[in-house]
């Protein structure tokens, strides 16, 4: 796994966890974050990873991310490298809110609009 | 049931408030992430995979049905709708935000809840029989003794920092029903041959990355001596735990290095210093916290009824229903009502907020408005009359709840592994999905009979893979997920840990391997022999050979 400090290999992207919500984001190419992995800015430039870093440092300063990290990329698939990643892409593959919005659609979700 | 004193009422608000102010200066700044996650952890909050998750501590696993209706409200207004039961027996909810933590603490202080002592390296919430007070087979009921330990536990000043976090688990049968071999310390309420009653205390047990079963530490404490007693336990663990190595820190490994007679010498050693410091309970007060349990105004007139045994004769699936999730209670024309959230395609532990309010009123109805959670991820209504059955089977059909596979092969523990947990390699919601898919047929699950599958998403083993009769345990190898199988494994008064049986599958590799591994024992078992009965018979290898063809 790589780290704030870019230790990974290959193509990275940034990421981390919104801290009043909790959710997992990651920076996008205008340097905002995204609850949306198609969003994220995927670089092997040097010059853009360092920006991403200080980005990163910054808004953890600023108490809007907590946790944050690069993550390798595979090239090939342009997806995350590492099993863990993928699901924190993905979401759960179960969740039992899926049963509760089906039995009533107004039901509070408010975390299911990043995986959409 | 038990009622926080005033004390406890008065530290849970002064908690609620203090997390305010924690979350308010978390959010401006004034707190760095570092400063704030003990102090959130100290409220059950953790950052998970996608989200924060709170736990909610459910006391011994005991509950009544406004708390049960709370959660559902926090799950309705705060979370996504429901909520999972852990295998401590506790509530946790997947998708809170950090902002509404404060409000969801207030609102569980109204109905005497939190999230202490579900997390660190503290004394955890302590666990119990979830039968405690209900069934035949007590010598005494536990709960008192959890409640003291609660009591002596809950924000002790001297062990918030231990070496590592710190389990105790209390039963009062000789059936044991909460895994005390698997605990840090095990109790078992037992009774000398002068007839008084007293503890046989285990020490040093405990499952994740090495499981030990627990060893006797005294096998008869006098009641009196408890608190003292455990508090000189703890003492010397805090001084020689090992705090230099994380994996090395549980006291079991402490009591495995210095071996149990050097362990209880020091033990003895620290309670002789502890004399002068006497934190011995008084005969009244235990009598007191005892009266807090006492039976509920059970119907002496309550018996075999009528409409009950029709309804056992007449209609197959409540007997099934009654076979399974019936045990025998304490008092005539009563029974323990044993609620499976284990039903098909479902997460094993999960309750809709919907199902909650069902359940709570259903304790209202029909149960003297307790509830119990079960390590195996279930609900139970201690105290249903025998001629409330068939109403409560109705209503349970109703909501989705009747599965009626308690103690089969479908009642699987199971972690929330990939799919929730940051510390998972594997998933394992999805194996238990598959298995239950498997086993579907009830005809086959009543065949096939008395069996635990228990899953664990990593090596920490919250899914108690190690002490499952098939144990699953979920790895990852180059962003492929395989699960590996122990065998022979049980969480029982006759614990044991299973033994690895080689190398792992996929998932569906594995699916067909226990299918082999119940069919192979199903040709070979004798009259009455259980699955596990059958592995210590014919050798673990025997299963192997089956498992890989
Ligand atoms: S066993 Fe591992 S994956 Fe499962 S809940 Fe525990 S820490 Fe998470």
């Amino acid at each position: 796994m790589s780290t704030l400090k870019h230790k990974g290999k290959g193509p990275q992207a940034l990421t981390a966890n919104e801290l009043r919500e909790g959710y997992s984001v990651w920076l996008t190419q205008d340097m905002t974050w995204s609850r949306d992995f198609k969003d994220a800015l995927i670089t092997e430039d040097q010059d853009q990873i360092d920006a991403m870093q200080a980005q990163g440092a910054k808004d953890d300063k600023a108490n809007l991310v907590v946790g944050v990290y690069f993550i390798d990329i595979d090239a090939k698939s342009g997806q995350p490298a590492r099993y863990r990643e993928t699901f924190r892409m993905n979401g759960p593959s179960w969740d039992t809110a899926a049963d509760v919005i089906a039995k009533d659609p107004t039901a509070k979700q408010s975390a299911t609009a990043k995986k959409d | 049931m038990y009622r926080y004193d005033e004390f406890d009422t008065q530290v849970v608000k002064e908690r609620v408030d203090q997390f305010r102010t924690q979350v308010e200066r978390r959010l401006d700044g004034r707190l760095s992430e570092n400063q704030f996650k003990p102090l959130r952890l100290m409220n059950g909050l953790y950052l998970q995979l996608h989200a924060y998750m709170l736990r909610v501590a459910v006391p011994y696993g005991t509950m009544n049905s406004d708390q049960m209706r709370k959660l559902a409200h926090i799950a309705d207004k705060y979370d996504r709708g429901y909520g999972h039961i852990t295998t401590r027996q506790n509530m946790q909810f997947n998708w809170p935000e950090l902002t509404d933590v404060p409000d969801i603490l207030e609102e569980l202080a109204e109905v005497e809840m939190h999230g202490f002592q579900t997390s660190g390296n503290c004394i955890r919430n302590v666990t119990s029989d979830p039968y405690a007070g209900a069934t035949a087979d007590e010598i005494e009921d536990p709960r008192p003794t959890a409640e003291l330990l609660r009591q002596w536990s809950t924000l002790h000043p001297e062990f918030a920092f231990l070496p590592r976090k710190f389990k105790i688990a209390v039963t009062g049968s000789k059936t044991d029903r909460a895994l005390i071999r698997a605990h840090d310390i095990g109790i078992e309420i037992v009774k000398n041959d002068k007839g008084d009653i007293g503890y046989h205390i285990l020490v040093g047990g405990g499952l994740g990355r090495t499981p030990i079963l627990g060893q006797t530490l005294r096998e008869f404490l006098p009641r009196i001596e408890l608190l003292p007693y455990l508090e000189a336990t703890l003492r010397v663990y805090n001084r020689y735990g090992r705090r230099d190595n994380k994996y090395k820190a549980r006291i079991k490994i402490l009591v495995q290095e210095t071996g149990i007679d050097e362990f209880r010498e020091q033990v003895a050693q620290e309670y002789k210093q502890l004399k002068p410091l006497d934190i011995t309970v008084s005969q009244e007060e235990i009598e007191r916290i005892t009266a807090y349990f006492s039976n509920p105004d059970f119907d002496e007139t309550a018996g075999d009824d009528e409409t009950f045994r029709k309804e056992l004769l007449g209609n197959r699936a409540f007997s099934l229903w009654y076979e399974n999730n019936a045990a025998p209670h304490k008092q005539d024309g009563y029974v323990i009502a044993n609620i499976s959230l284990k039903p098909q395609q479902k997460a094993p532990g999960d309750i809709t907020s919907e199902q909650m309010r069902i359940v709570a009123d259903l304790a209202d109805d029909f149960s003297f408005s307790q509830l119990r959670t079960t390590h195996q991820q279930n609900i139970i209504l201690p105290h249903v009359k025998k001629s409330d059955l068939p109403a409560l089977f109705k209503r349970l059909q109703d909501a989705g709840l009747a599965a009626d596979n308690i103690g089969l092969i479908t009642d699987i523990i199971c972690c929330p592994g990939m799919d929730f947990c940051a510390l998972a390699t594997a998933r394992s919601i999805p194996v238990s999905q598959a298995i239950s898919k498997r086993f579907e047929d009830p005809e086959r699950q009543r065949i096939i009979g008395e069996m635990s599958i228990k899953i664990s998403g990593c090596i920490n083993a919250c899914g108690h893979h190690h002490v499952g009769n098939i144990g699953i345990l979920g790895l990852e190898k180059a962003g492929v997920e395989f699960y590996q199988v122990k065998l022979g494994g049980d969480s029982s008064e006759n614990a044991a840990i299973g033994t690895v049986t080689g190398p792992g599958f996929s998932q569906d590799e594995l699916v067909d391997g226990i299918e082999r591994m119940v069919d192979f024992y199903i040709e070979k078992r004798k009259a009455g022999e259980r699955f596990v009965d059958a592995v210590n018979r014919l050798g673990v290898p025997a299963f192997k050979e089956v498992l890989y063809v």
